[in-house]
């Protein structure tokens, strides 16, 4: 028995002996996701102090014959933690490997279907994780988690009305008549962010006949996306990083992702904030006496004033409209979790917020339900969808020339006037103005309703995988559609709707939009590995997309008794705007990498569009980059302070369309007295027009120390906008007032500092830091046409104007020493420059952080406080610092000005606020640990705010402000605005 | 074998989505009607709405046209509060100025000019095509006809504003405007282009090709138009003080010396239509600050007892004040945001044909002059009949008749008597003309 075991061993020896001496050892094993539990595809698998090495497949199993055991294997992928492992034994190994938390190990997009480890990134991506985004508070929609975050960009928010409605600018001012705002895209879906007019107009006249621009002040559609369901933002800032966008993507690119569930248990979490907001700033009243008051409403005005002084009824009509605090309530709940084989995340988010004025207030719900599912080991799916309803009332106000908006109402409305309603609720006309605005107030409605669905869905195959090379397809498609309900009810009642007050006998203006976007997709990636760590990573692929919008606005007055259909009315009107584009395009990209020490890339994106005079033409917008790690050159020792050491330089163009409609010239249809006829829109179009080229060239340096507890970025920009589209004036005797042209270049540079530091990280206390700065300077480079003034309301007031050496943001004026154009320089839209703070501290259970925000420098055209000045309410009216002569109050000084010089309705917007501010509490869970079985997992306390502290030195409700909306460059004029609010909210969270 | 087919399957996608990815539709403009669609193929549905552009196009901005001569000449105050420069730059307040880049010129004069240019484009179409098929020669005649008087006027409008400073004619070519004319040369060819019109309009046969609004009853044929033609025609030649000619086109005008057609005449029409546009020079009489017309208190105090055309104002029930300046009275020429503005009238051309005589047959003047005062339930005229002072009479009776219409700071402006308009402020000045418009380029 024994001899038979002994030649039976003998026998297995010799059978195993050649594998022995020809090498030897066969390991084998998976890696995987340790917080996933995903499979890891394509790790570097190599045996320290070899050459020897293999990757591991598209579903994460490697093989590896090494000489002998025990040895040292060091697995390694981008955006996770090398690991070298001892192996003593050839049993197969799971290796589970542990994302990268350090910034510099996050993965940054590069192109359409890849992404790239930032420690290689040769562009200043910035990202934002879902903690930064709505961690610390949440923000009262998406694009207000961006003030401060990163350098970069100018967030602005148009006025406070709830809803939303604000302005991203990333480096600079990217058009001068066309988008400026970036293309935002969510799990590769295209999103449209459009500001769609209520047909306000009719009312406010506020575009007094016919003049295109907008002033009704409609939010923009990024507030549909719910914050709670992202995980994280990426911003591609320029064309170096966004050419892979091509003809879209010159104002640059947020890309946004949600979250994803994690294979195994389901985690349940829910939350509740509530809380309130209020007024930042009120103006004021002025201090009014008898004289005072004599003086500027005469006799009638006094007699009245001192009648309502002695009977105790001054009322501060400002306090008395936006004094209200705005109840808000947010509640989350989600849960995720799922298998290895499908995983899924589903979320249901209802916000309730009151605005500050009675009647205003803005309600969302959105869902949504992500799913992953491998059907098979090579083939990977995607699904990303979302659903959300909001509401909003966003009040009636902005510039007007009727004398209607609530704001400018105001500024005409003394505390002696009586405008509550009687015991009946009827409401007395207001005698100093068109209209009495607390009757404004509760009898319009101003609502948008908007109905949307965002579908995403991207299925990732294996086509094929060897040793050293792979071949990935990757197929996306996304859908975006809405419906847009505008309402807008004015009723007969209203002061200014009565004919014997010259109104319309009530009106309302309801718009209907339906928005359908698609986009389409096919890459496939191949990667490509030698032998001596030089990797190769192709791809190439097709895109698609296609827009399609419809509006009708249909408006009516003379409205029939309480009737606020259409149909019941004496005149209606109907206004359809259509707007159809398809784009289609193509992609390819090669990348280099050497050992991580050199990583280049050269791409092209070719794109055709619907909307460029020739539609079938191409046009070509490349991009190279390189970045270079010194740090991997070995020339610091393995204890060097020194953590990474990058230099990086990126080129890339970009594209951005004509306006929708630049490209002809049209009529209008009209009527008179019943007879149809057309009359020319005064803007001339242009076949031939070309879509404007941005050229970018950045480059820059990122540097870490101690183990990147301290790092250290810098970048510098340039970049230059081609065949900028102009809408130049044109001479008016020629039957048109203005042309689409490509007609000059403009010239963005800056300089983006940025600072991350962990000084403290102890188990009990950790200290977070950053602070990031920013700076861009603009010019106009080369102008084809006349010099011209646009956006604002006229040199006497202030106004833009386009001038070749000049920045394209200049504010000028009449003035007392003009310049050879005739106009005096008074500032410039654009800051100074703009600085971020942000801070963590979390002591045990305690996490607090805030984000300060500085902008410096930046200038206003405030003609809110002449509105005020105009009838004597300012509450300035009587200071007398500004008349150089120190003879005359503020008030009569501002308007003695008015067509002299515009030089005091030019007014310095700096500003510094603590954006953001959360403080909260994790309860230590031996306290619930016995409750529920046991199985809550986590409860949070916590109070956060927004906009808690404001300082600036301006003389209106806010420096961030445009009565013109988002778009063009011509933000930053103030014409009685609803006032921006601050948010106090408390919260509860529980994770089961 | 299932990873095979799976994968044959995606790859068919891929290459289905790439045949996709080729093409691209081309759009024409979705939302209006583009210009070039008429150059081929005018017909005569097209040129009805083409004319209906221009008696839309002739009342944009009219509202500011009227208020920069009614407030600089001095008849009525327009107050708005949301815009402070009716009442400071019109009105001269202080150092202020009639600024060149402002709406109270460019507007208007835009608005004007895109007039000439909806008529320059109809003259367009119809000479570069043929369109025979369409309309007859008598028939193109007569929309010449009618379309060459619009501009004229639309003109003349422009130069009123801008006076000595002039306007370009020619413009019918965009890329290659003529040249700014002075003020005696514009009216030359203004009136020169009237009498081209006038003999379009004699060969226009019986009828156009196209209908007008309620405003051209009585004119809506060429052979009457022709008489509304003449009427504008006789207006600018008193404005370049050829008397003569001025009873000569008074003699083939719709000039009636009778008090009960005073209101004869072709009128822009308003309505309340969501396309249409509301009578700008209405404004209810307790209308707010935020936007009213105050009668200069003058024109109450400076008129004779029992002037009826003080009907023309309505008093209100409180005063109003705004930028340090009170009045009672609220402009009420329209009693409707729906009433029509007159183009040119009767009564118009009765004062025109007074004007005249005073040079050529002072008792036919006066007898004209009469006729203007009994119809205002005035007595006959009692002062002297030297020249002076039935111009000074005659400007009187235009005041009073034409109050509101456009007139007053041109006459003031024509006899030279500026400086005779009332100062309503210390510190305020009144203005000759306004400069051309920055975009210009002059």
């Amino acid at each position: 028995m024994r001899q038979f075991c002994l030649i039976s061993l003998r026998l297995i020896l010799f059978l195993l002996t050649p594998v022995v001496l020809c090498a030897q050892e066969v390991l084998e094993g998976k890696t995987i996701n340790e917080a996933t539990g995903e499979v890891v595809p394509f790790v570097n698998v190599i045996e320290k102090g070899t050459t020897n090495g293999t990757t591991s497949d598209f579903d994460g199993n490697y093989s590896i014959s090494v000489a002998s055991l025990p040895t040292t294997l060091v697995f390694s992928y981008l955006g996770f933690e090398t690991q070298e492992i001892r192996v003593t034994s050839n049993s197969p190994m799971t290796i589970q490997f542990v994302q990268s938390s350090a910034t510099l190990d996050e993965v940054v997009v590069t192109g359409l279907a890849t992404s790239v480890k930032r420690a290689n990134a040769a562009n200043a991506v910035s990202s934002l994780s879902a903690s930064e985004i709505s961690g610390r508070t949440p923000p009262p929609t998406l694009d207000g988690a961006l003030y401060g975050k990163f350098a970069g960009a100018t967030v602005s928010a148009n006025s406070g009305a709830p809803g939303g409605g604000l302005s991203v600018k990333l480096r600079g001012a990217t058009s001068i008549q066309g988008n400026t705002q970036p293309l935002y895209i969510i799990d590769g879906v295209y999103i449209d962010n459009s500001s769609i007019a209520a047909g306000l107009n009719i009312v406010s006249a506020a575009a007094a006949g016919g003049s295109a621009s907008n002033q009704d002040n409609p939010s923009n559609r990024i507030a549909d996306i719910n914050p709670e369901d992202i995980a994280n933002i990426e911003i591609l800032k320029g064309a170096s990083a966004a050419a892979i966008y091509g003809s879209r993507a010159a104002a640059g690119v947020v890309i946004i992702t949600t979250k994803k569930g994690k294979a195994g248990e389901t985690i349940f979490n829910f939350s509740q904030a509530t809380g309130w907001t209020e007024v930042n700033n009120l103006l004021g009243l002025r201090d009014y006496n008898e004289q005072r008051v004599r003086d500027s409403f005469g006799d009638d005005a006094a007699v009245s004033f001192l009648e309502a002084q002695q009977e105790g009824r001054l009322v501060d009509y400002e306090k008395e409209i936006f004094g209200e605090k705005g109840l808000i309530s947010i509640t989350n709940f989600s849960m995720s979790g799922g298998s290895e084989k499908t995983r899924f995340y589903t979320g249901i988010t209802h916000n309730d917020e009151e605005g500050i004025v009675k009647g205003t207030g803005y309600k969302k719900t959105s869902l949504r339900l992500n799913l992953d599912h491998r059907p098979t080991d090579f083939i990977k799916l995607g699904l990303s969808s979302s659903y959300a309803h909001s509401s909003a009332n966003r009040g009636f106000f902005n510039n007007d020339n009727s004398g209607t908006t609530i704001g400018v109402t105001l500024t005409g409305t003394t505390p002696w006037l009586e405008l509550f309603p009687n015991e009946d609720g009827v409401y007395p006309d207001n005698p100093a103005g068109a209209s009495n605005p607390l009757q404004t107030r509760d009898q319009v409605r101003n609502n948008e309703t908007v109905n949307r669905f965002i579908v995403g869905g991207t299925a990732n195959v294996d086509l094929y995988t060897a040793e050293s090379s792979n071949l990935e397809l990757i197929l996306r498609g996304g859908l975006d559609f809405y419906g847009l309900k505008t309402r807008a009810i004015f009723p007969k009642s209203l002061q200014f709707q009565k004919p014997s007050n010259g109104g319309l006998n009530g009106v309302a203006v309801q718009g209907d939009t339906q928005n359908k976007n698609y986009n389409l997709s096919a890459f496939l990636v191949h990667n490509y590995f030698t032998g001596n760590d030089l990797n190769f990573r192709t791809q190439a692929g097709v895109t698609r997309e296609n827009f399609d919008r419809n509006t009708q606005l249909i408006s009516a007055t003379g409205l029939v008794a309480s009737e606020t259909n259409v149909d019941q009315a004496a005149n209606t009107g109907v206004n359809q705007t259509r707007l159809l584009q398809e784009d289609s395009g193509f992609f390819v990209q090669e990348e280099v990498n050497f050992q991580d020490k050199v990583i280049a890339t050269v791409g092209l994106r070719g794109d055709k569009s619907s909307n460029n005079g020739d539609a079938n033409e191409l046009y070509y917008y490349p991009k190279a980059s390189v970045a270079v790690n010194l740090n991997e050159f070995g020339f610091w020792n393995e204890n060097s302070p020194w953590s990474q050491f990058k230099l990086r330089a990126a080129y890339g163009e970009a594209g951005n369309f004509p306006p929708f409609g630049a490209l002809f010239t049209s009529y209008n249809t009209f009527s008179t007295d019943g007879l149809l006829g057309i009359s020319l829109i005064g803007v001339r179009g242009d076949r031939d027009l070309e879509s404007e080229r941005q050229k970018e060239l950045e480059f820059g340096t990122d540097v870490s120390f101690f183990n990147n507890r301290l790092n250290f970025s810098a970048t510098y920009y340039i970049k230059t906008i081609e065949n900028l589209i102009l809408q130049a004036s044109l001479e008016p005797s020629t039957g048109f007032t203005s042309e689409f042209v490509n007609a000059g270049e403009l010239r963005n540079r800056g300089i983006e500092l940025t600072l991350d530091a962990v000084p403290v990280a102890t188990e009990d206390f950790t200290w977070n830091l950053g602070v990031n700065f920013y700076k861009n300077t603009s010019e106009i480079t080369r102008l084809d046409v006349d010099p011209f003034n646009i956006g604002a309301f006229g040199a006497t007031l202030g106004t833009f104007r386009i001038e070749e050496g000049s920045s394209a943001t200049q504010i000028v004026g009449i003035g007392p020493n003009p310049g050879e154009n005739g106009f005096q320089k008074f500032g410039d839209a654009e800051p100074d420059f703009q600085m971020g703070f942000n801070s963590q501290l979390i002591y045990k259970n305690f996490d607090l952080s805030f984000v300060w925000q500085w902008k410096n420098g930046g200038e206003n055209v405030n003609l809110t406080t002449l509105l005020t000045d105009l009838n004597g309410t300012s509450h300035d009216y009587d200071t007398v610092d500004l008349d150089p002569d120190g003879q005359v109050g503020n008030g009569p000084y501002r308007v003695s000005q008015l067509g002299s010089s515009a030089e005091v309705f030019v007014e310095d917007a700096s500003y510094l606020r603590m954006r953001e501010l959360g403080l909260y509490y994790n309860i230590p869970a031996e306290v619930y640990d016995d409750f529920l079985n046991g199985s809550i997992d986590n409860i949070k306390l916590g109070f956060s705010g927004t906009n808690l502290i404001n300082i600036f030195d301006y003389n209106s409700y806010d420096p961030e402000v445009s009565n013109f909306g988002a778009n063009g460059i011509f933000t930053g004029v103030d014409v009685t605005p609803f006032p921006s609010s601050k948010r106090f909210l408390f919260h509860l969270a529980v994770n089961f | 074998m299932m990873k095979n087919t799976l994968t044959k399957i995606f790859i068919l996608f891929f290459l289905i989505s790439g045949f996709q990815a080729c093409d691209v539709e081309e759009f024409s403009d979705l939302n209006n009607p583009e210009v070039d669609a008429f150059r081929d193929n005018l017909t005569r549905g097209d040129l009805q709405d083409l004319v209906g552009g221009v008696l839309y196009s002739m009342r944009v901005r009219l509202g500011t046209y009227y208020d920069d001569l009614g407030v600089i000449g001095r008849e009525y105050w327009r107050f708005s509060s949301s815009d402070p420069r009716f009442t400071a730059d019109l009105l001269g307040k202080e150092n202020a100025v009639l600024d060149n880049n402002t709406f109270y010129i460019t507007n208007p004069w835009a608005a004007r000019y895109r007039t000439v240019k909806n008529v320059n484009l109809i003259l367009e179409f119809i000479d570069g095509q043929d369109v025979s098929a369409q309309f007859t020669d008598l028939e193109i005649s007569a929309t010449k006809g009618f379309l060459k008087t619009v501009k004229a006027y639309e003109l003349l409008l422009n130069l009123n504003l801008t006076y000595q400073n002039g306007i370009r004619v020619d413009v019918a070519d965009e890329n290659n405007l003529g040249p700014f004319l002075g003020y005696d040369a514009a009216l030359s060819a203004i009136r020169a282009l009237l009498d081209e019109a006038a003999a379009d309009l004699q060969n226009g046969g019986d009828s156009y090709p196209f209908t007008l609004t309620s405003g051209f009853a009585g004119f809506s044929s060429p052979g009457s138009f022709l008489e509304a033609n003449k009427a504008i025609a006789a207006r600018v030649a008193a404005y370049q003080e050829d008397f003569p000619a001025v009873l000569d086109y008074l003699e083939d005008s719709f000039l009636t010396l009778d008090a009960s057609m005073l209101d004869e005449g072709i009128y822009y029409n308003f309505s309340a239509d969501q396309t249409d546009i509301l009578n700008p020079m209405f404004f209810p009489v307790e209308a707010s600050t935020a936007g009213a017309r105050i009668v200069q208190p003058d024109f109450v105090t400076d008129a004779e007892e029992g002037d009826e055309r003080l009907n023309k104002i309505a008093q209100r029930s409180e005063s109003l004040t705004f930028d340090f300046l009170t009045g009672d009275y609220a402009v009420f020429r329209y009693t409707s945001n729906i009433d029509a503005i007159p183009i040119i009238r009767n009564e118009e051309l009765i004062l025109l044909y007074a004007e005249a005589n005073i040079y050529q047959n002072p008792s036919e003047a006066v007898a004209a002059l009469n006729l203007i005062r009994n119809s205002a339930g005035l007595d006959d005229y009692d002062g002297d009949s030297s020249e002076a002072s039935l111009i000074d009479e005659m400007l009187m009776q235009r005041r009073y008749s034409l109050f509101a219409e456009g007139h007053r700071w041109l006459d003031v402006r024509r006899y030279d008597r500026l400086d005779e308009l009332p100062i309503d402020r210390e510190g305020d000045d009144v203005f000759e003309q306004f400069p051309i418009p920055l975009t210009e380029n002059q």
